[in-house]
């Protein structure tokens, strides 16, 4: 005879734990599977996370001592080119005082480890080192249940929520998901370089406790269609770039290249002077996006977070969608057992609550983004580099008169990008994020 | 520095520099001290007791405790400032296996000398066994003043319990400042028995002994945490102090004219049940070969852990009367057997010439192989540590390295004939 | 038939490095496992068990965290997982928690016999191996260290037969009961648990036990049973770098300039029959 409970969450990341976490508080017999040894063992990365959607779940986060990096008081985005960028950056000492942990930095390993405990705490069993394989399914088709590598591995239970993240094994296999094809593949390099506390706090002007996160676009992808990140942890800089992978492979880029070009661009390299690098990181993962989101439910079963593609590779706000996404997941699931039913009807209501939900909203918001960005590589190699000579040229004293400098600007960018280019760049920008 | 309601000064943790490494959490006497979840120690004020040992273990100085306190603290420990006392005695334990002693006794006989000069004390040396009268010249030779001999008839083969108990029964006839031992298979054996008999404090596995000069204290170091931390630890108001040290850490002493006593023990075995030896299997494969005996070992790490690699390595092995022996990523790859490995969890080695091929020189093999007399590193890493600890280092890929090195040692030693 | 586990929670010493730049110590989530001497000693355990039959009891003394793995024992098998931690117990050497875990077996043995004690041959993190002789000696049991095998079990006739490892071979040992093992790594390979036992083992108690429960003498325990302190640690002690010669500046310098360096003041000239002085002995400050 196998095990049984009532809900068994494949994945401690955030979204299998915010799962976890509601539902222990339902009073529902729980079971999270996991396949690393520890919850966070398999992630290495760090992240940034939403005060807001976290306090949903645990509302008292900060008293339980939350492994909080820095929060995030500042945000700049970058477009730059290969000498030099515009920056643009937004303050608010609102962020500072009464809207602390807004938005903070975590490391994900210590982030997950520390979520997956208040889950223990509620009453939900963490089971760690154990792999599921496969799903178990009746005649019908209907899931009901799960197994796993252990013997006697298997787990029946009147809901499966897949939560195990972007490269999910059972995704793969069930076909719940489809395979996502090369064009919508992007390859992300990570970097974290540790550097002392005090110099973090003094280069990017901050308390010690607060940060800055900064989006960078332009030459920093050596035209690819990419962005790259940087943002702050208590004693490390998290540094990533990436692009779409076919990019990758047309320009014959190295991953660890492109890297190395980040690190010694002339706004990044002062912030990383003198650090050191603690980890590499080199991992491919869908674009994702609205267009991309698979169905999300069926009879007996609900995907969660990466692994339903509920992330945007533009915008990286894969936990934070996650969490919210295994919040509205387990309220689901508390309806259906209620009501007992846990076909596919009733689980549908997830697809609908997701909908009304700023996850879809703001993947809607950005579903046209990855396409403008394919169609409009100006953006990404002659564009940055025009602007820039502009502005070099504006800002240098050299007893021309302005009006002139301004006409030689247009002329010199409308030489490489029509105006009619540029306008459509501009109107396309703006109705894609629309 | 906070202080406790009832106004004792206590220490605080700074948490930026603590390291999570939990020490102090294991020192504290009071359980004051807990691991937050984001992995930094934190004292609790209402518990503190204020001793300070937090501070006195912490590795990375995270514990913030005013340093002169904490000397006054550390001073007030012990009893009176140290003036050697007469006619008292440093021993060493002599193991002696199926007609041998082992080497690492005469070492340590060597290194006791040295401290009971320091102390001003006697050295005393305890052979025990049946038969075994022979070593005890040696043992005088070596330096001792004076050998204890226990000869018995079931003391022929080693037992855990009766070996223990011979060796109590001499030490507490003796009453020894200090007992050293050989952190052998049989030395390691026989300390916890002893130590425990005496209710006295052993420290296992050292690789530094000294004299702590204001009070006299045996110091003893050895490696913790898999090597990563060397701790000294001391045993203050127990004796003797007992130590296990490892072999080949201290030289070989050489020959003393000084005069020795041999002074005989009787002694009437416990009456306990005994195991009994139904087979010995002699399997030196099992031992393999002891990489520790060799005066010239090639060490082959990650960076050449390859079949290809082992020709040649053993091709320079040979060329000079070496051996090749590896660290632990080559042992786990199962190119070969534990017994080569050196390193903590391997062994610690003393060669006279050591040549790393592709060890990275994590910081365990460093320490293992801090004894050898010199050291040539070769690795394609030019950051590799173990450059930090050669005396000489070949950045460049093995596979070229090697041929050139084979012909040029050969055109070396040609030459001379 | 009861044995008992003797256990103990100890870094995963793999994680931890020192910096060699600052000589400080790294730590990026220093895990905490169950010793893997320890590991095998419940394998061991579980093994005899489903010969003869009979009742496992993990012990382990720790703080409260180390509980995981008391039930990462009792999902392999161990009936019982019962945990000493008292703040009286904290800061023990190797006396104290012989005297602690000794105290702690006399108990169990009032409500079923002991035959047998397992232990691991050493703890990772202190490498000392002297836990088990010290509890051997305190109990009076039969110490049978560096255990590979047991050849056989026989609780009636109060008999064990087993294979140990010393340096020149394997000795056979028949030995009375009871008696404490302590065991080698490769003497069981420990197998994984199911997942019902997994899932049973985390829904299970475990038992905390403090110092009135073992009936301890204060004296004994913790800090004050132990004789040794530790009184600093550090990085170990630097040895000076020599220079880097690079294969790719010219292969054939590289090697040279090396040897020379190694091979200088007629360093092992005698073993080696390397002319001293003659082709490369600029060098001569042994002379």
């Amino acid at each position: 005879m196998s095990e049984c409970c009532d809900v068994v969450i494949v994945g401690a990341g955030p979204a299998g734990i915010s799962a976890a976490c509601i539902l222990a508080d339902h009073g529902v017999e729980t079971i999270v599977l996991e396949r690393g040894e520890f919850p966070g063992s398999k992630n290495m990365s760090g992240g940034v996370l939403y005060g807001h959607d976290l306090a949903r779940i645990i509302p008292d986060f900060a008293e339980r001592n939350c492994p909080i990096e820095r929060n995030i008081v500042e945000s700049r985005i970058w477009f730059t080119s290969k000498e030099g960028g515009y920056s643009l950056a937004y303050r608010d000492r609102i962020f500072e005082e009464q809207r602390r942990h807004n938005v903070f930095t975590v490391g994900r390993a210590r982030f997950d480890r520390w979520f997956a405990e208040q889950a223990g705490q509620k009453g939900v069993l963490v089971v760690c080192g154990t792999v599921v394989t496969d799903l178990l399914k009746d005649e019908s088709g209907k899931v009901r249940g799960v197994r796993t590598d252990r013997e006697q591995g298997e787990l029946e239970a009147k809901v499966v929520l897949l939560a195990d993240g972007i490269n999910s094994l059972l995704a793969a296999k069930t076909g719940f998901r489809p395979e996502p094809d090369p064009e919508h593949v992007a390859l992300a390099v990570k970097e974290i370089i540790g550097l002392p506390e005090e110099t973090i706090s003094e280069r990017f002007n901050v308390a010690p406790e607060d940060g800055v996160s900064i989006e960078i676009l332009g030459s920093v992808t050596r035209g690819m269609n990419g962005v790259g990140v940087l943002y702050t942890n208590k004693n490390s800089l998290s540094l990533v770039i990436g692009g779409n992978l076919k990019d990758f492979a047309r320009l014959r880029l190295k991953p660890y290249e492109l890297i190395e070009d980040f690190k010694t661009h002339p706004m990044v390299a002062p912030l990383i002077k003198g650090g050191k690098p603690r980890e590499y990181l080199a991992h491919w993962l869908p674009e994702g996006g609205y267009d991309h989101v698979p169905r999300l439910y069926g009879d007996g079963y609900l995907i969660a977070g990466d692994s339903g593609m509920l992330f945007n590779a533009l915008h990286r706000e894969g936990s934070n969608m996650a969490m919210v996404s295994g919040k509205i997941a387990a309220e689901t699931i508390i309806q259906a057992i209620q009501k007992s039913d846990f076909s596919s009807e009733s689980l549908g209501v997830y697809a609908q609550r997701l909908k009304d939900s700023f996850i879809m909203k703001d993947l809607k918001k950005y579903r046209r983004f990855p396409g403008f960005l394919q169609k409009h590589e100006d953006i990404f190699n002659t564009l940055p580099d025009s602007l820039s000579m502009a502005a070099r040229d504006m800002l240098t004293v050299d007893g021309v008169d302005k009006k002139t400098k301004q006409s030689r600007s247009w002329k010199m960018i409308r030489s490489k990008t029509s105006r009619l280019r540029l306008l459509r760049i501009l109107f396309n920008a703006w109705r894609s994020v629309k | 520095m906070a202080k406790t309601p009832a106004g004792i000064e206590i220490p605080e943790i700074i948490p930026d520099k603590c390291i999570g490494c939990q020490i102090c959490i294991s020192k504290c006497p009071v359980e004051a001290i807990k691991l937050t979840p984001d992995g930094k120690a934190w004292i609790d004020p209402e518990i503190c007791e204020g001793c300070g040992q937090c501070a006195e273990v912490c590795p990375v100085e995270a514990v913030d405790l005013d340093r002169t306190e904490r000397i006054k603290a550390g001073k007030r420990l012990r009893d009176k400032p140290f003036t050697p006392v007469s006619g008292q005695v440093v021993s060493v334990y002599i193991e002696i296996r199926n007609g041998k002693a082992a080497d690492v006794s005469w070492e340590l006989v060597g290194k006791a000398r040295e401290l009971a000069d320091k102390l001003e004390a006697r050295l005393a040396a305890f052979v025990l066994g049946s038969d075994v009268e022979e070593f005890c010249a040696r043992a005088g030779s070596l330096g001792c003043d004076e050998v204890h001999l226990l000869e018995h008839d079931t003391l022929k083969r080693y037992v855990s319990s009766l070996y223990g108990h011979a060796l109590s029964e001499l030490a507490h006839k003796v009453q020894p400042e200090i007992l050293l031992m050989g952190a052998t298979s049989h030395g390691r054996d026989l300390a916890g028995v002893v130590a425990t008999h005496l209710k006295t404090g052993l420290t296992a596995d050292c690789t530094g002994l000294d004299i702590e000069e204001d009070s006299g204290l045996l110091l003893m170091t050895r490696p913790t945490f898999g090597g990563n931390i060397m701790a000294t630890i001391f045993c203050e108001n127990h004796r003797p102090q007992m130590s296990t040290v490892r072999p080949k850490v201290f030289p070989m002493p050489g020959l003393n004219e000084k005069k020795w006593k041999l002074i005989r023990h009787a002694w009437r075995p416990p009456e306990s049940s005994v195991p009994e030896l139904i087979a010995f299997i002699e399997d030196k494969s099992l031992l393999g070969i002891d990489i520790t005996e060799y005066p010239v070992l090639i060490v082959a790490g990650k960076g050449a852990c390859s079949k290809d690699s082992f020709p040649l390595l053993e091709e320079l092995a040979g060329l000079l009367g070496g051996v090749v022996a590896c660290s632990r990523p080559v042992v786990e790859s199962g190119l070969m057997p534990y017994e080569r490995q050196v390193g903590q969890t391997g062994k610690t080695v003393a060669p006279k010439l050591y040549i790393g091929v592709g060890v990275s020189g994590a910081i365990q093999h460093r320490v293992a192989i801090q004894g050898a007399e010199r050291i040539l590193a070769v690795n394609n890493d030019p950051d590799a540590p173990i450059f930090q600890v050669a005396d000489a280092g070949i950045v460049g890929d093995y596979a070229q390295v090697l041929p050139e090195l084979i012909s040029r040692l050969k055109a070396k030693v040609k030459n001379h004939e | 038939m009861h044995i008992v586990c003797c256990l103990k929670q100890v870094p995963d010493t793999a994680d931890v490095k020192i910096d060699p730049e600052t000589n400080t110590l790294v730590r990026e989530g220093l895990e905490s496992i169950l010793n893997p001497y320890d590991l095998v000693a419940v394998e061991m355990a579980v093994r005899l068990k489903e010969k003869h039959g009979g009742r496992i009891s993990a012990l382990c003394m720790g703080p409260p965290q180390a509980q995981s793995v008391l039930r990462q024992a009792m999902s392999l098998g161990a009936d019982a997982g019962i945990l000493l931690s008292d703040r009286a117990f904290a800061g023990a050497d190797t006396l104290a928690t012989s005297y602690t875990l000794a105290q702690a077996v006399l108990i169990l043995n009032r409500k079923t016999p002991v035959n047998l004690i397992i232990c691991g041959k050493q703890a990772i993190d202190g490498d000392t191996a002297q836990t088990g002789p010290g509890l051997a000696t305190r109990l009076d049991y039969t110490q049978l260290t560096y255990v590979t095998a047991v050849e056989s079990f026989d609780p009636k006739n109060k008999l064990i037969r087993i294979k140990r490892r010393i340096e020149e071979g394997q000795e056979i040992l028949e030995a009375e009961l009871p008696a404490l093992l302590t065991v080698e790594l490769e003497s069981a390979r420990p197998r994984r648990a199911s997942l019902p036992e997994l899932i049973a083992s985390m829904r299970k108690d475990i038992e905390v036990w403090d110092k009135k429960k073992i009936e301890g003498d204060a004296n004994q325990l913790g800090i004050k049973g132990s004789p040794t302190w530790v009184r600093k640690m550090g990085a170990p002690p630097p040895r000076t770098s020599g220079p880097r010669f690079e294969a790719a500046k010219g292969l054939r310098e590289a090697v040279d300039q090396s040897l020379d360096i190694i091979f200088a003041d007629g360093f092992m000239a005698e073993e080696l029959g390397i002319p001293t002085g003659v082709h490369h002995g600029k060098d001569s400050r042994g002379n």
